[in-house]
């Protein structure tokens, strides 16, 4: 019992990482209607930098800022490719960023090199319940919370929230009351970026990140995000716990190599369920 | 002016039959791969442009058909010919199960879905270590050949050339018929607008699966032809950038242009290839092969979308002019 809730306690842990990627998929996705494939990339930069930062010396709390700050606005950055030309479809848009997915790998392995890295992070075991717990785990499930607490308050309450709102659910009528769509858009992908890289300087002292760790990353995201049809972020957040206790308890009870396997069985099942529930019109509308 | 297009046509396969005998060894392997990737990328294009689907995981096709001509030649006896004859019908087989599920999804979802297809099928080649031979890979295949005659020694790469190549202009030709068939039009009206499409009378369900399946079969036919001249396969020849590789020489080429599949996978293979005997070079840093192709790929995937959406050859029949005849 005690190995089942310690697994179960990683793979919450894992999960909560999973839902940060998986909101920003959900974050870009509303306003813009694009998924964006490089949103594996984003973590992988955010770890990186953390590390090098740390090994440069400076403190803890303020690297790992720096590293979320740097991809948020790498998000704004490839939002802003993305989303250049008004006449961009969203499958090209879809390329487009998997364009600068692959493309980022270059500058990745011309800083970082192509071999895996990790940096330390909280020390130590808690004691919860009777189960111990590596405080990282510990310190990520409370930094999901955290963030997630936040995005409610900056989605509810705050100008710029209210604004992504109102371009997610109708962008024409958003733009008829002053909304600038084109920037919300890119504020859209800058959370995105910030979330990435949340997820990233959190999950790297749990699993070293090479240059092509962002598939694992975004695959993982992607699957919890289309819980909620890309749209919902407290169905993603659903979706990634149950993803990330699923694979840990493979992980744990069968092969570790059977892990992703799992993760994209199921993210397979769920998208053709949702799909055969899907009308040819709702779904041509979801593409349009 | 009719018979422009195709005394153009006549020319390049003119040069293309006659490219084995001149070029030497080194690039006549490229030149195999280019006629493998046109194979392949020709079945891409006719997914992506005419069935307006997405799919990240041709690769996953393309090792499916390697290593059934593989087993089958090697561990089964079958003569190499019918190895590579079933390679493409059993990789299409596995298309029309997966497909029956996979393409219920559409744009990004579809996207999403091949590529976790792709994965999956690694990590079973992978994991069957009985049957594969695992991450360690399948090696000893029997080279090619009919009967008492093998193909080896010194002229294997011209006729691997010829190989690739005339069965590569063989799916062109294929692709060219069905565009301009009734189920090629039944296709584009299916890119155009699935509602309007199936409100139209087109069984859209069943034209999808077929393009699908028929995209596979290519992978698996190249996949076929790849396993007999390389002799050696593991999951690690076929990575998920290769799946990627396939959509960017697509895309450039021009997503539905029949002839675009040459282009886009000439034209891709020979520029990776430049830079990578570029980062080669002596003085270069230690990685710069694999930066340099990375950002080539980002480059070119990103350029053509916000240059050229339509890519490389419709643009310049638009430029010259020329009506789209495809």
């Amino acid at each position: 019992m005690t190995l089942f809730l310690q697994y179960a306690a990683s793979g919450v842990a894992t999960g909560c990482a999973f839902a940060l990627v998986a909101t920003g998929f959900v974050a870009i996705y509303r306003v813009t209607r694009v998924v964006n494939f490089a949103q594996g990339v984003f973590a992988v930069l955010a770890g990186m930098l953390a590390f090098s930062l740390l090994g440069w010396g400076v403190p803890h709390i303020l690297a790992e800022f720096v590293a979320v700050v740097v991809a948020g606005v790498s998000g704004a950055a490839v939002g802003w490719v993305a989303l250049g030309r008004r006449d961009t479809t969203p499958l090209a848009s879809l390329i487009i960023t998997l364009g600068l997915g692959i493309g980022s790998y270059a500058a990745l392995i011309l800083i970082w090199g192509d071999q895996p890295i990790s940096f330390d992070g909280l020390k130590g075991n808690l004691l919860v319940g009777g189960v111990g717990m590596q405080a990282q785990y510990v310190m990520v499930i409370c930094m999901t919370g955290v963030a997630f607490a936040a995005l409610g308050w900056f989605f509810n309450r705050t100008y710029i929230g209210r604004g992504l709102t109102a371009c997610s659910s109708n962008p024409r009528a958003a733009r008829l009351v002053g909304i600038d769509v084109h920037a919300m858009g890119l504020v859209a992908f800058g959370l995105g970026g910030a979330l990435g890289g949340l997820a990233g300087v959190l999950l790297t002292p749990l699993q070293p990140v090479a240059f092509n760790s962002d598939v694992g990353i975004a695959i993982n995201g992607f699957a919890a995000a289309i819980f909620g049809g890309l749209l919902r972020p407290g169905a993603a957040l659903i979706g990634a716990l149950v993803l990330g206790v699923a694979e840990a308890l493979v992980a744990g009870y069968g092969q570790a190599s059977l892990q992703s396997g799992a993760a994209l069985l199921i993210m397979l099942g769920i998208m053709v369920w949702r799909a055969s529930r899907a009308s040819v019109l709702t779904a041509e509308e979801d593409n349009a | 002016m009719k018979r422009i297009p195709g005394g153009w046509a006549t020319l390049a396969v003119a040069v293309i039959l006659l490219l084995p005998l001149v070029l030497p060894e080194a690039l006549l392997t490229i030149f195999i791969f280019i006629g493998l990737a046109t194979i392949v990328v020709s079945g891409l294009s006719l997914l992506m442009g005419f069935a307006g689907q997405v799919s990240l995981g041709q690769a996953g096709f393309y090792a499916i058909g390697a290593y059934a001509a593989a087993l089958l030649a090697r561990d089964f006896g079958v003569s190499p010919l019918i190895g590579l004859a079933v390679a493409p019908v059993a990789t299409a087989l596995i298309a029309c199960i997966v497909g029956l599920p996979l393409l219920r999804l559409r744009g990004h979802y579809l996207a999403f879905g091949t590529l976790a297809f792709h994965l999956i099928t690694l990590s079973i080649l992978g994991e069957a270590k009985d049957i594969t031979g695992g991450d360690t890979g399948l090696a000893g295949i029997p080279p090619f050949g009919i009967g008492p005659v093998v193909v080896a020694g010194p002229f294997k790469s011209i006729i691997f050339g010829y190989l690739a190549w005339i069965l590569a202009l063989l799916t062109l030709l294929f692709n060219r018929n069905l565009v301009r068939s009734r189920p090629g039009r039944a296709l584009r009206a299916l890119a155009a607008s699935e509602a309007g499409a199936l409100a139209s009378g087109v069984s859209v369900g069943r034209y999808k699966l077929q393009v699908f399946v028929l995209s596979a079969a290519y992978a698996g036919l190249a996949g076929g032809v790849y396993a007999f001249y390389v002799s050696y396969i593991a999951p690690g020849s076929f990575p998920l950038v290769e799946s990627i590789e396939f959509l960017i020489m697509a895309t450039v080429g021009g997503l539905g242009s029949v002839w675009g599949a040459v282009v886009g996978a000439t034209l891709v293979s020979l520029l990776v290839q430049l830079l990578q005997a570029l980062g080669t070079f002596p003085g270069m840093p230690l990685r710069a092969p694999a930066i340099f192709s990375y950002a080539v790929y980002g480059l070119i995937l990103v350029g053509v979308m916000l240059v050229l959406p339509s890519g490389i050859v419709p643009a310049l029949r638009l430029v010259f002019g020329k009506r789209d005849r495809s």
